[in-house]
């Protein structure tokens, strides 16, 4: 007869971590998220990548963007400020330096695209399609710190048109990334989805400043920023929550998710999975620390797989 | 510009072995990771966080000071000096021998080994911090690194350490004791020579009977004048660069410095990775 510690190991096992987001199949929820994870050879010396659900590598651009001035960041209570710019070599450097190197680590690979009009979405979707590496594409239409891309986060015919366009152009999934920086982002979510894409994900980072009063002067290198932490967790947890009222598709959680409470939040009100962000830069390997703790949280709610705690929160 | 064989970096969480008052706001502390310290390089850095909290959020970047040993010659642990200036910094000074920190690292590149006759450290501030280490490996009285990195002898080690006042002069006793020569300057005349650091460099170079080497570390606009001087004097430069990083790793691209190619274009290189040493002549200031 086993002891009850011998059990709760078996039962641990057995806890399916799997999910689907639309077509692409996750072997489990946890996802690090773009610009927060390199290219992910940077961390190759700290996490075992193979593990993550998948890899959401830093944002490309069809051109090579240097990035916006330093000072690029500036840590806020619980938080912090960004405003890098999509500081990235543009999409054949990355399928040159990256994407062979990518996909031969053992996990989902969901490449990250900006455009700054509809036709650059699509034919940077139309370039990356079929490639090794490509799983599935993430639709960055909600970066603050570029003027153009986020307007198609912001109105809700452009952000239909895009996703529509986009996923016309490539056969890979498609999740559309969105900005929490709209009045309702349930009417955003509704657009993407009619756009005919697999997921969406957010929140992306919510529009801040930072100044030095005395010097009066901002203290980021262009005058407003993203900021990201455990101080905007709120602010996504509610829009996710919004966003999987509004929308039938499957919702990947963002948003200041450090602990396993954080995951398991999310996963309550609504998200199939969940990218860490900002965590990685404090806590370099929470994502794997996440991952570990993920199936006796699911057993404490006496589930055997991720898709039974999914959107299970008691409105009364 | 990608590694693609990055060495294993070690995130661990360590109780505090000793904690010093060195000079004004300045603190030595001694950190217990062996596994760090048994790789480290002079010019590489740690990343230190203060755990159980939010806020502050992130790690702060902090040179390697010196590492110790055992009697066996083992590799301990790591020294690192810091000034408590900020956020975070003050928060470090309050706490306590054995009180937990968390760390990562090695991080970064180290100096790179280079034939020097007569190696002049410049440093400005808090910026003699990683240089203990790096007179240590070229006087040949430590070894660093897994395989241990050779590196060429130099005939001379040089500090030259500018501050605003002699309050906040650090470690200079432990550079004494090396066998480094040590030339101060501060700018109220308390202590050594009353003027900049980079005063003190030209004599030194007449002086010298061998090539010599110039490495520097403090604040932006000392490094540039450094490396101007250097530039004119046709002198070898490096600069070991500093700016505010939020992962040390080189995932968040917020520590980056226009820094030239061969051909004269610049781009933004991120510190932590792909510095924090650089060329003098490649940076941009």
């Amino acid at each position: 007869m086993s002891s009850p510690k011998a059990n709760s190991i078996v039962n641990l096992v057995d806890v399916d971590l799997a999910v689907n987001l639309g077509r692409l199949r996750l072997a489990c929820p946890v996802l690090v998220a773009s610009g927060t994870f390199g290219y992910a050879r940077e961390m190759a010396g700290l996490v075992d990548l193979g593990r993550l659900g998948g890899i959401l590598p830093k944002t490309i651009t069809q051109n090579p963007r240097p990035g916006n001035p330093p000072p690029r960041t500036y840590e806020t209570s619980s938080g912090m400020l960004n405003s890098i710019g999509l500081d990235n070599d543009g999409i054949e450097s990355f399928i040159t330096h990256s994407l062979t190197y990518l996909a031969g680590l053992g996990t989902k690979i969901i490449v990250s695209i900006a455009g700054k009009s509809q036709q650059e979405f699509v034919d940077m979707a139309a370039r990356l399609d079929g490639l090794p590496g490509v799983d599935a594409l993430e639709l960055n239409i909600s970066c603050p710190n570029v003027s153009g891309g986020v307007d198609f986060g912001t109105d809700p015919a452009m952000c239909e048109a895009v996703v529509a366009g986009v996923c016309k152009a490539c056969s890979v999934p498609v999740i559309t990334k969105l900005t929490p920086n709209v009045t309702d982002v349930a009417r955003i979510a509704r657009a993407a989805e009619a756009g005919g894409c697999d997921a969406i994900s957010l929140i992306n980072t919510c529009l801040g400043m930072a100044i030095n009063w005395r010097r009066q002067r901002s203290l980021l290198g262009r005058m407003m920023g993203g900021l990201s932490g455990p101080a905007i967790k709120p602010i996504a947890l509610r829009a996710v929550f919004q966003a999987a009222q509004s929308v039938r598709i499957p919702i990947v959680g963002i948003g200041g998710i450090a602990t396993i409470d954080d995951v398991m939040d999310f996963l309550v009100v609504g998200a199939t999975a969940v990218q860490i962000g900002t965590a990685n830069f404090y806590n370099p390997t929470a994502s794997i620390q996440l991952l570990d703790a993920l199936p006796a949280a699911l057993r404490e709610l006496g589930a055997a797989s991720v898709s039974q705690v999914v959107g299970t929160l008691i409105v009364e | 510009m990608h590694t693609s064989n990055p060495d294993p970096i070690c995130q661990e969480t360590v109780a505090i072995e000793e904690h010093v008052l060195l000079a004004r706001d300045t603190y030595r502390l001694r950190l217990p990771c062996p596994s760090i310290a048994a790789k480290i390089l002079p010019g590489q850095f740690l990343m230190l966080r203060l755990p159980g909290t939010n806020d502050p959020l992130l790690g702060r970047p902090l040179a390697l000071y010196d590492t110790y040993r055992a009697a066996s010659g083992q590799p301990q642990g790591v020294d690192i000096v810091y000034q408590a200036i900020g956020r975070m910094t003050r928060r470090l000074a309050g706490i306590k021998v054995g009180d937990r920190l968390e760390v990562w690292g090695p991080l970064g590149n180290g100096f790179p080994p280079t034939e020097t006759g007569h190696l002049i450290m410049v440093a400005g501030g808090i910026g003699q911090t990683p240089f203990l280490a790096l007179a240590r490996h070229y006087l040949g009285l430590g070894e660093y690194g897994q395989p241990p990195l050779v590196v060429p002898r130099a005939q001379r080690v040089t500090l030259c350490y500018g501050l605003r006042t002699a309050a906040f002069m650090a470690g200079v006793d432990d550079f004494r004791r090396l066998g480094v020569d040590v030339s101060i300057s501060t700018d109220d005349g308390s202590a050594g020579h009353r003027g900049t650091v980079i005063e003190l460099v030209p004599p030194l170079v007449d002086a010298s009977s061998c090539a010599c080497r110039i490495v520097t570390c403090g604040p932006e606009k000392m490094l540039h004048a450094t490396s101007d001087m250097a530039a004119r004097m046709g002198l070898s430069c490096q600069v070991s660069l500093e700016r505010p990083m939020a992962c040390g790793i080189g995932i968040c691209f917020s520590c980056v410095k226009k820094i030239r190619d061969p051909q004269g274009e610049w781009d933004y290189r991120r510190i932590c990775v792909e510095g924090p040493i650089f060329n003098a002549a490649d940076v941009e200031f």
